[in-house]
């Protein structure tokens, strides 16, 4: 697959040799180093031609050049220095120090500069003053953990206004800090030094239903199903669990919905203007047991988990959000996209075997034929 | 839709059937009865309605093919290729219609038994089956053959010729002739659908033994998934269609042909215009080759004598090649493309194939499914050589049996004849011989006959208006026989949703049925509700076809409507492979669409999720 290679000049490229921020467009399977592994992909998408909504890259380099120009670099590592996996206080204040440091450290010069300018850039393509956005961690290395540890400190949903922007990056650059954080590259030995982190600045979703889905069937492998996981709101209550969502398995070749499960969706992640922020607030009672998705709504999603698939070769893990302020099927968004990892790794079990078609044919006859 | 009571279906010794059929008992032999004699095995078994072979009440002759057929399809599962948990179908009339019903599987015992000979037995089939099926061919079309060739008295004469006589007498005349050609036609049927099923049983069972490495290799995978990569295009069976696109494509080529076969007009106009002109007879020559055997194409399904073929109702091939010029000139395409459906079908198979993980699952999966493809042609291509031609042969000597009755006083009009069973038609015939050996002025008892006729008539007539219950007797936790969920469609969902209807709904309160999504796509338009066959000439371009069963061979009729619902049929059935072929959208196995839509009801058809709306009622 070519990369992206689209010219767009970076303003904010001051220093020739860094770019602080890169914007989504600009981004590619390439630019994994640069803007960590969830980032690069939406990139990767946005070149497929698939629906994401917009958003930018803050680089590894804007966490390293930050850590260095506040002076705290050597204070982080060396707090690290000498702890033990066991010593489960000692790792507990370590991480408490290295993520107040990173926290209160003020962003300034160009690295601030560039934020600014991309949060003013993104507002402007969306065309709101202060347009609310999902802060996130992506990790560069797979020896990190991220997705798999995700927790409360690695993404932001709805910060709104540049200044809740500035905060939330730091946050999730402290993340990278967190006890379990440490401690497992403590047990992998991997330097804490050479750990980088890259963070997504992307407009938020105003969800009315979200979820994950995956390219094959999570129960058994299958590969010839596309799995749909939804509930109302914020994708955050099926990704954390906190809901029971719908569940939609779809064959992939004739697009028939073989199983369907409507459960009940007692909450939702939504925003909420009073307490500036996202809240789980209860779903009125008509609508807990109402089916979240349309069948055309799922015939599109497993569209694009389809062509998702087969842009990266290998099984998904997708999450997507569908707008509640457009229509269909403008209002579908993949929010994120990354290679299913537990079946991949697992060795391939034959189902049935090695078997002549005769041999099929006398199972057959001798079994008490039945049907499901 | 009002809240039903909890349901169960009669007990087929108890259900009643309308006063208006009194005496239809008689028409139809004693084992076809609900009797008290078999009544406890009777009342613990699950019948439900034949719509594929009997969708409209049974004329008595007619019968015929049930009989021999309740007896092959039986025999080949149970004593002959002997599959080893299944058992054969039984059939009983209730009114003038059919129910049948799978019987349970035999105790353990037998079923070790008929395990080793099946395995002997089926291996040889299953090693040599495209041999077979050229000797199942060749067979076949001597044995119709034969039947063609049963000799009919035309008259029973005033005194035997000459030449049977002199120089030395035969020893036998008309009189024996008239019951041994009876009796050979009545065999020869016998016969024929013994080979019917020669091959059929595996077939089914391919079908299943395939549907089942699918299920386990792609768990959940739908019905209509399977179906859609076994079953491929009919060979036989659109051949008499392609006979008349290449007629109609040599009337274009052929000056003023083209006008005569476009104008209005019966068949036997047009043939008398066209004899007029070099190219016109150039034309009825070329049709005339076509005749034999593709224009033996019942214009229905085969089952029914009134249905007619080709070749003795003449308008509706000519009306189908009408059209075609018609659409010819129009600069359009006739010929539906095969190719299409096969290369939907491999595409379909390649996608799924892609999905295997495992290479000796993949081996598995290319193995069941050559052999799935080997054994399913069989399936498609019979039906034309049996239930068309075969019939059509049939249907023909019966009525050369019915012109002698109608000659010798015992019945009013030809077809009248098909108003008494294969075991009454002996004793019309015996009479006439013995009337005619008698002497002359014996009388006979025309009068009786045509008073049965009459009477049988008027409960055929009757019964056509009565909706029995779609099922009888006890409900089955679920549905195992394999013919009974391929071919009818009936699957525990399906007999749930009859127990649904048993109860209090009325017709008009329901708005959506469901039935096997048999071909993809979603439409609204009007409803043509067709039971009886000879309406289809009423059907309106852009109609959606309401039927019990639909048939190969009205597959022109295809190319003018929208979509089809059926009441019955699954996956593999006639109805949704045809569907396929001309890429509309069908739902099939709905159970009782034809019951529920009246003509003029706007539908919505969505052949993705199965699922019929009425829109709006007609009127």
């Amino acid at each position: 697959m070519e990369p992206a290679t689209k010219p767009i000049p970076n303003p904010l490229k001051l220093e020739r040799e860094m770019d602080y921020i890169l914007d989504f467009e600009e981004l590619n399977k390439n630019s994994l180093q640069m803007v960590g592994g969830k980032n690069a992909s939406l990139g990767e998408m946005i070149g497929v031609g698939i629906h994401v909504p917009p958003g930018f890259a803050v680089t590894t380099d804007s966490y390293l050049r930050f850590i260095t120009d506040t002076g705290i670099k050597d204070t982080i590592f060396q707090a690290l220095s000498g702890l033990s996996v066991d010593d489960v206080e000692a790792l507990n204040n370590a991480s408490a120090e290295v993520q107040n440091l990173i926290n209160n450290a003020p962003m300034s010069g160009n690295v601030r500069a560039a934020i600014e300018e991309g949060y003013a850039q993104l507002c402007t393509k969306c065309v709101v003053e202060t347009v609310p956005v999902a802060v996130r961690s992506s990790a560069t290395a797979e020896d990190l953990p991220t997705a798999s540890f995700a927790g409360q400190q690695d993404t932001y949903l709805w910060v709104e206004g540049i200044e809740k922007v500035i905060d939330s990056v730091q946050r999730c650059w402290a993340s990278l800090f967190t006890p379990r954080a440490i401690s497992y590259r403590i047990k992998n030995e991997f330097p804490h030094e050479k750990v980088l982190i890259s963070v997504g600045v992307q407009k938020m979703v105003d969800a009315k239903v979200a979820g994950v889905m995956f390219t094959l069937n999570p129960t058994d492998g299958d590969l010839s199903k596309v799995v749909i996981e939804g509930s109302w709101g914020l994708g955050e209550t099926v990704v954390s669990g906190s809901v029971n969502p719908d569940k939609f398995v779809v064959d992939k070749v004739l697009l028939e919905t073989t199983e369907k499960t409507i459960s009940t969706k007692h909450i939702e992640c939504v925003y909420d203007r009073n307490k500036g922020g996202v809240i789980n607030a209860d779903v009125a009672a008509d609508m807990q047991c109402t089916c979240c998705l349309e069948p055309q709504e799922v015939r599109e999603l497993v569209k694009l988990a389809k062509d998702i698939e087969v842009h990266y070769g290998c099984p998904m893990d997708i999450e997507w959000a569908i707008d509640k302020n457009h229509l269909f099927p403008d209002n579908m968004f993949i929010v994120q996209a990354r290679p299913e990892t537990v079946w991949s790794q697992r060795k391939t079990e034959p189902v049935i075997g090695k078997k002549s078609g005769y041999q099929l044919l006398m199972e057959q006859a001798m079994k008490r034929i039945k049907i499901s | 839709m009002a809240e039903k009571k909890a349901a169960r279906f009669p007990d087929p010794h108890e259900f009643q059937v309308p006063s208006e059929l009194e005496g239809w008992e008689e028409m139809y032999p004693s084992h076809y009865l609900f009797s008290k004699e078999r009544g406890e095995w009777e009342s613990k078994q699950f019948w439900y309605l034949d719509k594929i072979h009997a969708p409209e009440p049974m004329p008595p002759l007619d019968l015929i093919f049930q009989e021999a057929w309740q007896i092959s399809l039986s025999q080949y599962t149970t004593r002959v290729f002997c599959i080893p948990p299944a058992q054969g179908i039984a059939q009983r009339m209730v009114g003038p219609y059919m129910y049948i019903c799978a019987i349970a599987p035999p105790p353990d015992e037998v079923i070790g038994e008929k395990a080793q000979r099946f395995e002997k037995r089926v291996f040889y089939v299953f090693e040599h089956y495209d041999e077979l099926w050229d000797k199942w061919l060749t067979k076949f079309k001597a044995l119709g053959k034969e039947m063609e060739a049963v000799v009919v008295p035309k008259e029973l004469p005033k005194f035997v010729p000459e030449d049977q006589v002199l120089p030395a007498p035969t020893g036998y005349y008309v009189s024996y002739d008239i019951l041994e050609s009876f009796n050979n036609l009545v065999n020869q049927m016998f016969k024929g659908w013994q080979y019917h099923f020669e091959m059929l049983n595996l077939t089914y069972l391919a079908y299943l033994m395939f549907g089942d490495v699918c299920r386990k290799l792609f768990p959940g995978i739908s019905e209509s998934a399977i179906g859609k990569m076994v079953a491929g295009a009919y060979v036989s069976m659109f051949r008499p269609e392609e006979e008349l696109c290449q007629l109609s494509r040599l009337a274009i080529s052929l000056s003023g042909v083209a006008n005569i076969l476009k104008g209005e007009g019966t068949a036997d106009q047009k043939i008398a215009a066209l004899e007029k002109s070099e190219d016109g007879n150039k034309w009825l020559e070329a049709f005339d080759k076509a005749k034999d055997p593709w224009f033996y194409v019942s214009c229905g399904s085969g089952w029914f004598h009134y249905e007619g073929s080709w070749i003795n109702s003449l308008d509706i091939p000519y009306s189908y090649i009408k059209s075609y010029v018609e659409r010819l000139e129009n600069g359009e395409t006739i010929e539906r493309s095969l190719d299409k459906v096969d290369k939907e079908r491999d595409e379909t198979v390649a996608k799924y194939r892609e999905l295997i993980k495992s290479d000796e699952d993949r081996d598995a999966f290319n193995n069941a499914y050559n052999t799935v493809r080997t054994i399913y042609r069989y399936a498609e291509d019979h039906l034309f050589w049996v239930e068309h031609w075969f019939h059509t042969i049939w249907f023909a000597k019966v009525r050369k049996f019915g012109r002698l009755l109608v000659d010798n006083g015992i019945i009013n009009e030809v077809d009248d004849i098909f108003m008494f069973n294969r075991y009454e038609i002996p004793e019309l015939l015996t009479e006439v011989a013995t009337g005619w050996a008698l002497g002359v002025d014996i009388p006979v008892r025309g009068d009786y006959y045509k008073a049965k006729v009459d009477k049988r008539k008027k409960i055929l007539k009757a019964a056509s208006e009565w909706n029995p219950s779609p099922a009888l007797g006890v409900p089955p936790e679920e549905v195992a026989e394999p013919f009974t969920i391929m071919l009818w469609g009936v699957t525990t969902d399906k007999v749930k949703e009859w127990l649904k209807g048993m109860g209090e709904v009325s017709a008009e309160d329901v708005s959506e049925l469901k039935g096997f999504a048999s071909s993809a796509g979603v439409i609204e338009g009007p409803a043509r509700v067709l039971k009886l066959l000879k309406e289809i000439v009423d059907i309106k371009e852009g109609d959606v076809l309401v039927s019990p069963s639909t048939n190969p061979s009205w597959a022109p009729v295809f190319t003018k409507i929208k979509a089809a619902v059926t009441d019955i049929g699954g996956l593999t059935s006639h109805a949704a492979i045809v569907c396929r072929e001309y890429g509309l959208p069908a739902v099939t196995g709905t159970g009782v669409a034809t019951s529920i839509i009246k003509t003029g009801d706007i539908l919505k058809v969505d052949g993705d999720t199965g699922v019929v709306t009425i829109v709006k009622r007609a009127g």
